[in-house]
């Protein structure tokens, strides 16, 4: 250590001194050191076009990794592939070494890259053209999105040897003005998907139907594209693929690259209440240790769920360090902020100039800002995939690198840092996508026969093609002539179908005390019983109350008032089971899988006076029921169980089942946890028995309740365990929900009921 | 079937059961399409078509590649729409040569007209122009002929029928069809696999001179709004473009050619009108202004006409226009200021000082976007040109009187602020050079 400045002399040293450290130590709940990794190379493939081998030699690659080296050999054999890689192992030559090849070989030749962001695909672009001018060939990169002028359109259309764009682009873009784009479409011999673990749920259902749509543009130009993903790692990458793509691919997934000596730090905040089972807040205990890794000059990064933590914890540190660092050595960095403001981030980063920067997941997908020392994440990141990458920021290739991951009290969050096997043994989470869901389905079929009629025997999906044929013609969109089906509508079908719908059903909450300035957002399924007109709404800590909720156009006015109330919404939710499909018992209980339809209304409101919890008065909400057609999963115990609870044991034990399951849930998913909803019911109207309902919140169902169904008795196990080893006395919000909620037994009887659920006892 | 409807119906969220009203509904529908069913059997056993067509001249057509309806209306060549009789296209026509710099004149016979009415909006692969209308002149005759598909398999027979006509021309003219009507005939070659580049014409897209004469004077430059004040025409009983969608997916459902008689009469007209512009534009570039058609009354429109002309390297004709325009007396600020952009950059500075000086004349007191923009261009100029920083700097504060002025009736957003600024600092650097105290 230095004596003077109180730094120690690199990362090795420090973690020594953390590891005496009683006041960090006495939270860590585990500590695990990954080996480091030497590489694993393979000589640069042979035939490889003497320009792009220079242009490689020069940027200092002279030999590949192994499975860069696999990813060029499946390609050049003509397979479709999918390369899985951590972060930072150089998973952009997998696709580049294949495509560029065969651009030298050909200059005739096409190819399309698909990005989940812009700001991944300008990265992508400055790279490549940084490759082709250093070859001095004439191959030309182009983004094509909502930022291209329009002048320089044409100009792609026809020139563009490599064209980056997203799905949505394709989708309203390119794909409904295909015959703008013969050139690209007759020549395409390469589409690379990268990020393809981001293609999941909805969006991913609707990104593989353009994947379908662009398939049959190609097929239509005479071409015959061979697809290249690559993804992060997650469970199920090669069948996620082929889902999407609608191909056989090939899998490779021995990653090459090396890897420098990985901490893992699990860090639990202290408990500062123990009956309420509170623990300090996970931001301040971030601000602590990120403070403590920047104030020893370790570049670091904070991941932070939301964009207000980002904001929160970026003041902090920038607080902390004030008088040590200039003022622009720690940055934020997240969804709203400018693209050039983005890039100078970037750079900052890749040049070692910033030396901090806190992020949301914006920077878990691949954009190049170099590697840093330390990454402190503020709780678990909801996937075990996500914080994979997210740890994968840190870490270079011959030194240490640290992750602290500082868990929250949310119960996810506290079952992963009491489970550190759990984490460290099982493989990510399955990406699901369901492409056939009608809904999904339908919609880009309206869009495909836009592009190109349909003919009879064509197929479009599992769905039977006459069949939606018939369907649209009765909708009147298409007119069947000639034994093909031709749109003939005077609408441009893309324009109403946005491939990313959640986001676009938020409410937006307009406080109208002082001019009016947008307050927040409520999502769409929250709204009826949050955003009710009369309801207090709080945000930060202050009281508003709706003043008017405009229902179709998503609008909540609210003005700031000042009441000794909160209000409570009750929602009548009716499940209806519509059929059965799958079915299995383990011991008492019973398990099935099916289509049902949730009916969902607010009925009224009660105001409840703080503190002491009275009622003092009620209202009537007057809102439209929603209906929800959907796939679900539900198991019932036995009448047995039942009698043996009085009716409102039996109510409390299955809530705070509910609460543990809805949180746990995700480990099992790639999903938001707005996807998914779990509805406990006493005396069920399908089963007549108490029943736990999980369904998908999106019409058709996506897959979720159907891959939970299959993972049970798994589900449960890792309920008990996390009940169990709680460490509260009778429940707390980490766990079974809070005592107010699931009474002074909550906790003994979820898990006594638990114990009939399955699994192991 | 029915099944997916009922499926889709469940997942909307809508009623799947049948009510007494959806059935009669789908009964009737049944039965349309029977009725239909048998026209079609009908129509394909002996190529039969409906009487009704023949009502307003439209017959079959059939060539290797399928059938199709066809309409053929000729005009004598002296045939008057409007201010204009046809034939003077074969006068005009040699001025249509500078839309392309080309050695040979044009010649009236080289052209083809075309508009096209189609299915939907925009140039997006399922656009299809249900029907194709193209005009051409003779010594003798105007003729139109108007392709129209009974249903989308019909398209490429249509096609194939044009792609014969076009290489016979060598310019194509049209209204906004740059944009719109020929893109969309090319999408239509490509999707039916009838090649890329069939046809390279030299196109004329008369939408764009007509904007830069009428921006500011017509309400709008829709080819029926242009015809009605500048050409003289006026239509009677004529069904909307933007019916015709809707005419022609009643037509498919329910086999009934009446209605389309009025999509006919409709592109007739407007092919007819198309020709009147190049002969409008034609005159206009041919110096013809006044013996064929009358002098803008507007100094806005002979200032924008004499602008469009100099564009068209035809820089003789329009001084005369600006002069006109320059001596007239109801020229607006906004006139006389676009006029003095021209002349300040041509270099004829002094007319331009003249114009700035009307224009902040003829504006009401301190008000008008116009004035101040030539107070600023005066203050300019004194500063620049003649380095009287005086002056200058009298202009300089009328315009920000002016701008102030301004900025209290209009919101204060970004660039007013920017104006106001950059004013305060001219202001403030006139003072200096003019050896003055800066407040």
């Amino acid at each position: 250590m230095n004596r003077f400045t109180g730094k120690t002399s690199g990362l090795e040293e420090w973690l020594q001194q953390v590891r005496q450290n009683a006041d960090i130590m006495d939270n860590v709940t585990h500590w695990r050191t990954l080996a480091p990794r030497e590489a694993r190379t393979a000589p640069l493939p042979e035939g490889l076009h003497h320009a792009w081998k220079e242009a490689l030699r020069s940027r200092g690659i002279s030999e590949l990794y192994t499975h860069q080296a696999e990813a060029y050999r499946a390609a050049r054999d003509g397979h479709h592939v999918v390369a899985v890689t951590p972060t930072a192992s150089g998973k952009t030559l997998c696709y580049n070494l294949p495509v560029m090849q065969s651009l030298l070989e050909n200059e005739e030749g096409r190819a399309l890259y698909l990005f989940p962001t812009k700001a991944l695909s300008q990265d992508q672009v400055a790279e490549l053209q940084a490759l082709a001018d250093l070859m001095d060939v004439g191959i030309k990169t182009h983004t094509y999105d909502g930022d291209t002028p329009p002048t320089v359109r044409t100009a792609i259309r026809n020139a563009g040897h490599i064209v980056v764009t997203n799905p949505d682009m394709l989708h309203s873009a390119i794909l409904p003005h295909h015959t703008k784009w013969v050139k690209l479409f007759e020549n395409i011999k390469f589409i690379v998907i990268d990020e393809v673990h981001a293609y999941r749920g909805v969006f991913g259902s609707h990104v593989a139907n353009v994947v379908r749509r662009l398939k049959r543009i190609c097929r239509f130009y005479g071409s015959n594209p061979q697809f290249i993903c690559a993804s992060a790692t997650i469970d199920n990458p090669q069948e996620h693929a082929e889902r999407l793509i609608g191909e056989k691919v090939r899998l490779v997934d021995n990653n090459g690259a090396p890897m420098g000596e990985k901490h893992f730090v699990f860090y639990n905040p202290p408990v500062v209440n123990k009956q309420l089972g509170i623990r300090r807040s996970s931001v301040l205990e971030t601000r602590k240790l990120a403070g403590l890794l920047l104030n020893q000059g370790v570049q670091t990064i904070v991941f932070a769920r939301s964009r207000v933590r980002v904001e929160l914890l970026l003041t902090y540190l920038q607080e902390l360090i004030r008088d040590k660092l200039n003022d622009k050595s720690i940055r934020g960095y997240r969804g709203g902020y400018l693209p050039k403001l983005r890039r100078e981030i970037e750079r900052g980063l890749r040049s070692g100039e910033i030396r901090g920067v806190v992020s949301t997941n914006a920077l878990e997908l691949g954009i190049d800002i170099g590697q840093l020392q330390a990454c402190v994440l503020n709780g678990y990141p909801g996937t075990i995939a996500s914080t994979w990458q997210q740890s994968g920021r840190a870490g270079r290739r011959q030194e240490s690198s640290i992750t602290f991951m500082v868990a929250s009290s949310n119960p996810l969050d506290q079952y992963m840092i009491q489970n550190p096997d759990f984490f460290f043994n099982r493989p990510p989470e399955r990406a699901l996508i369901h492409p056939d869901n009608l809904l999904v389905l339908i919609d880009h079929v309206k869009c495909a026969a836009y592009e190109l009629p349909f003919e009879a025997g064509e197929q479009f999906g599992e769905e039977k093609l006459e069949d939606m044929m018939e369907f649209l013609v009765e909708e009147k969109v298409l007119h069947k002539s000639g034994g093909r089906w031709y749109w003939m509508e005077q609408s441009f079908p893309a324009h109403n179908i946005s491939l990313r719908t959640a986001a676009q059903e938020n409410f937006v909450i307009i406080d109208n005390t002082n001019g009016s300035r947008v307050l927040g957002e409520v999502d769409r399924f929250s709204a009826p019983t949050l955003i009710h007109e009369e309801a207090i709404y709080i945000h930060e800590g202050v009281q508003y109350q709706v003043e008017k909720l405009d229902y179709p156009e998503k609008k909540a006015y609210v003005r700031e008032v000042s009441v000794d109330y909160y209000t409570d919404a009750n929602l009548a939710v009716e499940l209806k089971v519509l059929h059965v499909d799958k079915e299995r018992e383990s011991g008492e209980l019973v398990r099935q899988f099916g289509e049902l339809t949730v009916n969902a209304k607010p009925t009224i409101f009660k105001k409840i006076k703080l503190r002491t919890h009275e009622n003092i008065g009620s209202g009537p909400i007057h809102l439209p029921e929603e209906e929800l057609h959907t796939s679900g999963y539900w198991f019932s115990f036995s009448e047995d169980a039942a009698a043996r609870k009085s009716k409102n044991e039996m109510q409390f034990a299955l809530l705070g089942i509910a609460n543990v399951l809805v949180h746990i849930a995700p480990l099992y998913l790639m999903c938001d946890p707005f996807d998914i909803r779990v509805v406990p019911q006493v005396k069920a109207v399908h089963t007549k028995k108490p029943t736990i309902y999980f369904y998908d919140r999106y019409p058709g169902g996506i897959g979720l309740s159907e891959r939970l169904f299959e993972v049970h008795d798994e589900l449960i196990n890792q309920a008990k365990s996390l009940i169990r080893s709680c460490t509260c006395l009778s429940g707390c919000p980490a766990c079974v929900g809070p005592i107010e909620e699931v009474g002074l037994l909550g906790k003994q009887q979820a898990l006594e009921l638990l114990n009939e659920a399955g699994g192991a006892r | 079937m029915s099944g997916l409807r009922d499926r889709m119906n469940r997942l909307r969220g809508e009623q799947a059961g049948k009510t007494a009203e959806d059935a009669a509904a789908e009964w009737l529908t049944n039965e349309a399409e029977n009725v239909q069913g048998e026209l079609e059997a009908a129509e394909q056993a002996e190529e039969w078509i409906s009487p009704v067509w023949d009502r307003f001249g439209v017959k079959l057509h059939t060539n290797e590649t399928g059938s199709f309806l066809l309409r053929r209306i000729e005009y004598p060549a002296d045939y008057r729409h409007g201010q204009h009789a046809i034939n003077e296209l074969h006068l005009a026509s040699s001025g249509l040569n500078a839309f392309h710099a080309r050695n040979h004149d044009t010649f009236a016979e080289q052209v083809l007209f075309l508009d096209l009415e189609t299915t939907g909006l925009g140039v997006g692969a399922g656009n299809v122009p249900f029907m194709i209308g193209i005009g051409y002149i003779t010594q003798e005759r105007f003729t139109i002929e108007q392709a129209l598909i009974r249903h989308p398999a019909e398209e490429r027979a249509m096609l194939a029928y044009l792609a014969e006509k076009l290489p016979q021309y060598t310019y194509l003219a049209t209204y906004n069809g740059r944009t719109f009507d020929w893109p969309l005939v090319q999408n239509r070659f490509i999707m039916n696999g009838l090649g890329r580049k069939l046809w390279e014409p030299l196109h004329i897209d008369f939408l764009h001179p007509a904007r830069s004469v009428w921006r500011n004077t017509l309400v709008s430059c829709r080819l029926s709004h242009v015809e009605e004040e500048r050409l003289g025409i006026q239509r009677e009983d004529d069904v909307p473009g933007s019916l015709a969608p809707q005419l022609y997916f009643q037509f498919l459902a329910d086999g009934n050619p009446a209605p389309l008689e009025g999509v006919f009469r409709h592109n007739e007209t407007d092919m007819l009108s198309l020709a009147c512009l190049a002969i409008r534009f034609g005159h206009l570039l041919n110096g013809n202004l006044v013996d064929y058609i009358p002098l803008p009354e507007e100094p806005e429109e002979m200032v924008r006409t004499g602008l469009w002309l100099e564009k068209m390297g035809k820089t003789n004709l329009s001084e005369p226009l600006f002069e006109m325009a320059a001596r007239s007396e109801t020229a607006g600020p906004s006139t006389l200021v676009m006029l003095a952009a021209r002349d300040k950059k041509a270099g004829n500075w002094a007319r331009a000082v003249l114009l700035w000086q009307k224009a902040v004349i003829r504006t009401s007191p301190n008000f008008g976007a116009a004035a101040m923009e030539a107070s600023v261009e005066l203050a300019m100029y004194y500063e620049h040109k003649l380095k009287d920083f005086e002056s200058a700097l009298g202009h300089a504060g009328t315009a920000f009187e002016q701008a102030l002025n301004q900025s209290m009736l209009v919101r204060r957003d970004a660039k007013k602020r920017a104006e106001l600024d950059s004013l305060r600092n001219r202001i403030a650097r006139l003072r200096r050079k003019a050896g003055m105290q800066t407040l």
